[in-house]
C-alpha cells in the first residue's frame, strides 16, 4: 500500500472484482465488499466502489452532486472519448435534451405500437422452441428476440448485423477497468463506430427508425453531426446485451428454481414483479461510475471534489439492509421493483420500456405452454467486464398447459 | 398527502401504476395521472413504494399540514 492510499478514508479491498472467477459468482466479493462499508476503496482499480443500496440510490439520484459528464467508464481512455458525448456521459440541460432527441422514439409510449408485433413474434419464438424441446437458452431464446426487434427499430442496415453481438460485447469491455479484456476489445469498437459514423453520415439508417430519427434531429441543429454515431451505438449496444442478459438470467432462475416457475405459471400476473427480481438478483449491468462536482460525505466517507466512484449495481441490490433473504429468488419480493438494476433518476435506463416488452412477452408465451425448465448441460457465464450475461444455457422443456 | 408528477421527466414506465393502481393510472394518451388527490389514508402506502419505484424518479411526495 502506498503511502497516499494510507489517507484513504474508506475500507480497502484489494482483491480484483474483474478476475474471471469473480466475474463468474461475484456475490462472495460483494458482500465482502459490503461488510466492509457503504464505500470501498478498490485498491486493483483506482476507485471508490459505492457497495450499499442507500448510497447508491444516492448517488444514482444525485446528478448535481454525482456528474457523469466526465465519463462513467473505469478507465481514462474510454472516459476522454465518451465524455460530454455519449448520453451516459453528459449532464444537466444537455444531457436531458439529448435523452428527449433518443427517447421520444423509445419511451414506453412511443413502442406501445410495437407490443403486438413483440408479441405475436414472441409466441412464434416459443412455439418452436417448445417444439424442439432441447435448445439454447442464450443463443436460441435470449438473443433471438432482441436480435429480431432491435436493428429494425434503431433502423440498422442488413449488412453490419452480423458483428452486432460482438461489436457490443467489445463496448461494455472498454467500459470496464484497463484490463485485457478492455484492451481486446478496442478493434471491435473502433470497427464499431467506424460502422456508425458510416451509417450516420449516409444517410443508409431506414427511414422512420429510432436512428434516422437522431440523424433528423442533427440535421436539423439539435445536435452536433459528430454526435450522432456516439447518440445510436449508446443505444443500440445496451438494447441487445443487457436484454440478452436478462432474459437468460431469467430462463437460469426458471431452470433452478422450479418451485418459483409454478408459482408464476399459477400467477402470470406476476410477470412484471418477476422481471424486476431477476434484473435485482442478477443485475445485467455490474458498475458505472460517477464523478463529485464538489467535496461531499457519503456513507461517513468524505470525498474531495473530483473524485471517481462506482456504483456495483449487483452489490447494492443485494444489500440485505433493503432486501432481506437478498440471495433468495422470490418474484412475488414486495419490494422487487425497487431494485436499482436500471439505474434510478435522469441517467435511468432509457431502453428499458422495450426491454420489459420483449422479456414479459416471452415470460407470458412460455407459461402458458411450459411446464418445467431444467438444465441440459453445464451453464456457462460470459466474461464481460460491464455485462453480467451468459455464454452458454443448454436446457430441455417440458411441455404443458 | 399528495402527488406530484413532473410530466417533463415521466417516460410512462408505468411502474408506479403497478405498485399503486387506485393511485396512478395512464390516460388515453398514455400520460400518467393521479387518480386520487389527495391520496386517501389507506393508499398512503401503495403510493410511497410507488414514488419509490419510479425509475426516472419523476414523481414527489406533498406532505400536507
Amino acid at each position: 500500500m502506498t503511502e497516499s492510499n494510507l489517507q484513504i478514508p474508506a475500507p480497502a479491498f484489494d482483491g480484483d472484482i474483474f478476475a474471471d472467477d469473480v466475474l463468474a459468482d461475484p456475490y462472495d466479493a460483494y458482500a465482502t465488499l459490503r461488510d466492509l462499508g457503504p464505500v470501498v476503496w478498490l485498491a486493483a482499480h483506482d476507485t471508490f466502489a459505492v457497495t450499499r443500496y442507500r448510497e447508491a440510490r444516492t448517488v444514482l439520484g444525485s446528478p448535481e452532486l454525482f456528474c457523469s459528464g466526465q465519463g462513467v467508464a473505469l478507465n481514462d481512455p474510454c472516459n476522454q472519448q465518451t465524455a460530454g458525448r455519449s448520453l451516459i456521459a453528459t449532464d444537466g440541460e444537455w444531457h436531458g435534451h439529448l435523452r428527449k432527441i433518443l427517447a421520444h422514439n423509445i419511451t414506453p409510449r412511443a413502442i406501445r405500437h410495437l407490443e403486438d408485433q413483440i408479441k405475436t413474434q414472441a409466441d412464434a419464438l416459443i412455439t418452436g422452441l417448445v417444439a424442439r424441446r432441447s435448445f439454447d437458452a442464450v443463443e436460441d431464446l435470449a438473443r433471438a428476440l432482441p436480435l429480431s426487434i432491435v436493428p429494425d427499430l434503431v433502423g440498422w442496415p442488413a449488412d453490419g448485423r452480423d458483428h452486432l453481438l460482438q461489436w457490443a460485447s467489445a463496448i461494455f469491455n472498454f467500459l470496464g477497468p484497463l484490463n485485457d479484456r478492455a484492451l481486446a476489445s478496442v478493434p471491435d469498437v473502433v470497427a464499431m463506430q467506424a460502422f456508425a459514423a458510416e451509417m450516420a453520415a449516409g444517410g443508409r439508417l431506414m427511414p422512420g427508425s429510432v436512428g434516422a430519427g437522431v440523424v433528423d434531429a442533427a440535421a436539423h441543429g439539435q445536435l452536433p453531426p459528430d454526435q450522432v454515431a456516439a447518440l445510436i451505438v449508446g443505444y443500440l449496444a445496451p438494447s441487445l446485451d443487457t436484454t440478452i442478459s436478462a432474459m437468460g438470467s431469467a430462463m437460469w432462475l426458471a431452470a433452478t428454481h422450479q418451485e418459483q416457475w409454478e408459482l408464476l405459471r399459477a400467477r402470470p400476473e406476476l410477470i412484471p414483479n418477476a422481471f424486476n427480481e431477476v434484473v435485482r438478483l442478477e443485475s445485467p449491468i455490474r458498475i458505472f461510475s460517477r464523478v463529485t462536482t464538489g467535496p461531499t460525505d457519503l456513507g461517513g466517507v468524505p470525498l474531495a471534489e473530483g473524485t471517481r466512484v462506482a456504483v456495483l449495481y449487483g452489490c447494492a441490490n443485494r444489500d440485505p439492509r433493503q432486501f432481506p433473504d437478498p440471495d433468495a429468488f422470490a418474484i412475488d419480493r414486495g419490494n422487487a421493483g425497487e431494485h436499482l438494476g436500471f439505474g434510478h433518476g435522469v441517467h435511468s435506463c432509457a431502453g428499458q420500456g422495450l426491454a420489459r416488452m420483449e422479456t414479459h412477452a416471452l415470460l407470458e408465451a412460455m407459461t402458458k405452454t411450459v411446464a418445467r425448465i431444467e438444465l441440459a448441460g453445464p451453464a456457462v457465464r460470459a466474461a464481460n467486464n460491464l455485462i453480467n450475461g451468459w455464454d452458454r444455457l443448454p436446457v430441455t422443456v417440458l411441455p404443458g398447459r | 398527502m399528495r402527488i406530484i408528477i413532473d410530466q417533463e421527466r415521466c417516460e410512462g414506465h408505468g411502474q408506479c401504476v403497478a405498485a399503486a393502481p387506485e393511485v396512478f393510472a395512464f390516460d388515453d394518451d398514455g400520460l400518467t395521472v393521479v387518480l386520487q388527490d389527495p391520496v386517501d389514508a389507506t393508499a398512503e402506502d401503495a403510493a410511497r413504494a410507488a414514488v419509490r419505484r419510479c425509475p426516472v424518479a419523476a414523481l414527489q411526495i406533498e406532505e400536507q399540514g
